[in-house]
């Protein structure tokens, strides 16, 4: 039975990780911002106001649970928790060191990509049950975006797999790396099976990967409803979108939810494009960097190091594009994502036929 | 009982109640959120049958796509339309509903005469492919498999399938395209 508490401190850790997570991702955004717009950002609470999300939660936890007379009252209560729970399931299947993973399915990458668009449905669920026009029309613009833009991202994420033949997460990430079971080669040509470090990564493995890291960028950047794709809850027009009506613990919940997302989108790419677990120093001659700088605590430390700066570049995204309009909005993911996207998977077969 | 057996009962459970309900509820948007229910403990229970490969699909294009497009359909129907079919009344056995009976009674006898007529625990190709060792174990992996009869043994209906969804896209494109101007 002992392998049954194991898998319930696993789950609590990531819980309490990606609630860590999401204090840090607020205070870190204020900040961010304040930076780019030439502001102080939060000062009072705390040095240099760290302590300011905590606080925020405190108001949160103490605020009143208001439910409007007119809702769907199941619907609405249960939304929250399904928007949470579909991202918190996906940090299941994500592999965090060489060995380290929650849970070793072979078909990871699949899994997360089924139970992010569950979101969708909890976003639908709020709308519906808000039983208001702004959030019923934030809900549905949420849903066309981020069923529009998961084609690219899932044809982006299928030119991998075509390259590294397995849909397991923690294979994938083993491949790119001084770890790696087979021979890697630096865009097709040059072997860097013992060199490792940043040559070996998937962005580098084939050239055209870089294009389709940067279509799932984009793409994700849609799914988790971040600027210049916020449309769903477009303050200026749509008051907060799907989440106007909801208060306190309940609107934690889905903010919560929102950094959870940016967190887990941004480790997929990372895991798929960025070397996952592995250091991006190479080894040259003596100088044995890549061998030196990998293990288990190494790598969590790599991987957390490139998520937070993939983190850090949605922020700054955030903060320095307007937003779409929804007819650019589509015609960007339809005319320009798609068919590049589509290229890439076809790029990917060629190389792998032909190349490797 | 097993762990598996408690895990087979309480998802077929969930499946059944929740189908229950998504079929005798009056609210139309409630019984397509009771549906998505009912599809991940369908997928659950493909999860038992080693078929996870289906389970994950199953929640890709049912959850994410079939049932979020229903859900659009009806948002853009408005609150007035679906009160007016919440509030029809309906008796259970009318004459618009005996095809359906029909059809459903048919399905039962199928299904029972199945039942009682399988011998389910000694089938002759269950036992011959035990034999040859073509089985898939609990630790093999699906999508290889999946993928090299895709392509081999059933890529006939599989080209089939896919020039039918070409249709339906072409289709679709054809029908949103504006009209030319008279």
């Amino acid at each position: 039975m002992n392998f049954y508490i194991t898998y319930f401190i696993i789950a609590i850790g990531l819980f309490s990780f990606s609630a860590l997570f999401a204090l840090f991702g607020v205070y870190a955004e204020r900040k961010v911002s304040a930076f780019i717009q030439d502001r102080l950002g939060p000062t009072e609470t705390g040095k240099y106001g760290t302590l300011q999300t905590f606080a925020d939660i405190l108001k949160m936890l103490q605020k009143e649970l208001i439910t409007p007379a007119a809702a769907d009252k199941m619907l609405f209560i249960l939304a929250p928790a399904i928007i949470f729970i579909a991202v918190y399931l996906g940090f299941a299947a994500l592999p965090w060191a060489p060995g380290l993973v929650p849970a070793k399915l072979n078909l990871g990458l699949y899994y997360i990509f089924a139970i992010i668009s569950i979101e969708t449905l909890g976003i639908l669920m709020a709308g519906w049950g808000s039983n208001n026009k702004y959030s019923i029309l934030g809900a549905m613009r949420s849903a066309a975006q981020i069923i529009s833009y998961e084609i690219p991202a899932g044809f982006a994420l299928i030119s991998v797999v075509m390259i590294a033949q397995t849909l397991n997460l923690q294979d994938i990430a083993a491949q790119q790396g001084i770890l790696s079971p087979e021979k890697i080669k630096f865009s097709g040509f040059w072997d860097v099976s013992s060199t490792g470090g940043i040559f070996a990564w998937n962005i580098f493995r084939a050239p055209h990967l870089l294009i389709a890291f940067v279509i799932y960028f984009i793409a994700s950047l849609a799914e988790s409803n971040r600027a210049p794709f916020d449309i769903p809850e477009a303050e200026s027009e749509l008051v907060a979108g799907f989440h106007t009506e909801y208060t306190g613990l309940r609107f934690a919940l889905v903010f919560l939810a929102e950094y959870s997302m940016m967190f887990l989108v941004s480790m997929v790419g990372v895991i798929l494009f960025l070397g996952a677990w592995n250091t991006p120093l190479p080894n040259i001659g003596m100088v044995q960097l890549a061998t030196w700088t990998t293990g288990t605590t190494w790598g969590i430390l790599w991987i957390i190091v490139k998520t937070l700066a993939l983190v850090g570049v949605q922020m700054w995204i955030r903060w320095t594009l307007p937003r779409f309009r929804v007819d650019q909005l589509m015609a960007l993911c339809w005319k320009v994502l798609t068919p590049l996207a589509f290229a890439c998977m076809l790029i990917s077969g060629v190389w792998r036929l032909w190349l490797m | 009982m097993s762990l598996v057996q408690t895990l087979f009962y309480m998802m077929s459970f969930i499946a059944l109640a929740s189908a229950a309900f998504v079929a005798a509820t009056k609210n139309l948007v409630r019984s397509i959120f009771m549906f998505f229910i009912t599809l991940f403990a369908l997928a659950g229970l493909y999860v038992l049958a080693l078929a996870d490969f289906v389970a994950i699909t199953q929640i890709v294009i049912y959850v994410g796509g079939i049932l979020v497009l229903i859900l659009f359909a009806f948002m853009l129907s408005g609150k007035e339309t679906l009160d007016a079919i919440a509030q029809q009344r309906n008796k259970f056995i009318s004459i618009k509903k005996i095809p359906a009976f029909l059809l459903a009674g048919l399905f039962l006898i199928v299904l029972l005469n199945m039942i009682f007529k399988v011998d389910a625990d000694n089938l002759t190709w269950i036992k011959r492919a035990v034999t040859v060792k073509n089985e898939i174990l609990p630790n093999s992996s699906m999508t290889e498999n999946i993928g090299i009869n895709l392509m081999t043994k059933y890529l006939l209906p599989f080209e089939a399938i896919s020039i039918l969804l070409m249709i339906a896209l072409i289709g679709s494109a054809h029908l949103s395209r504006k009209g030319e101007r008279q």
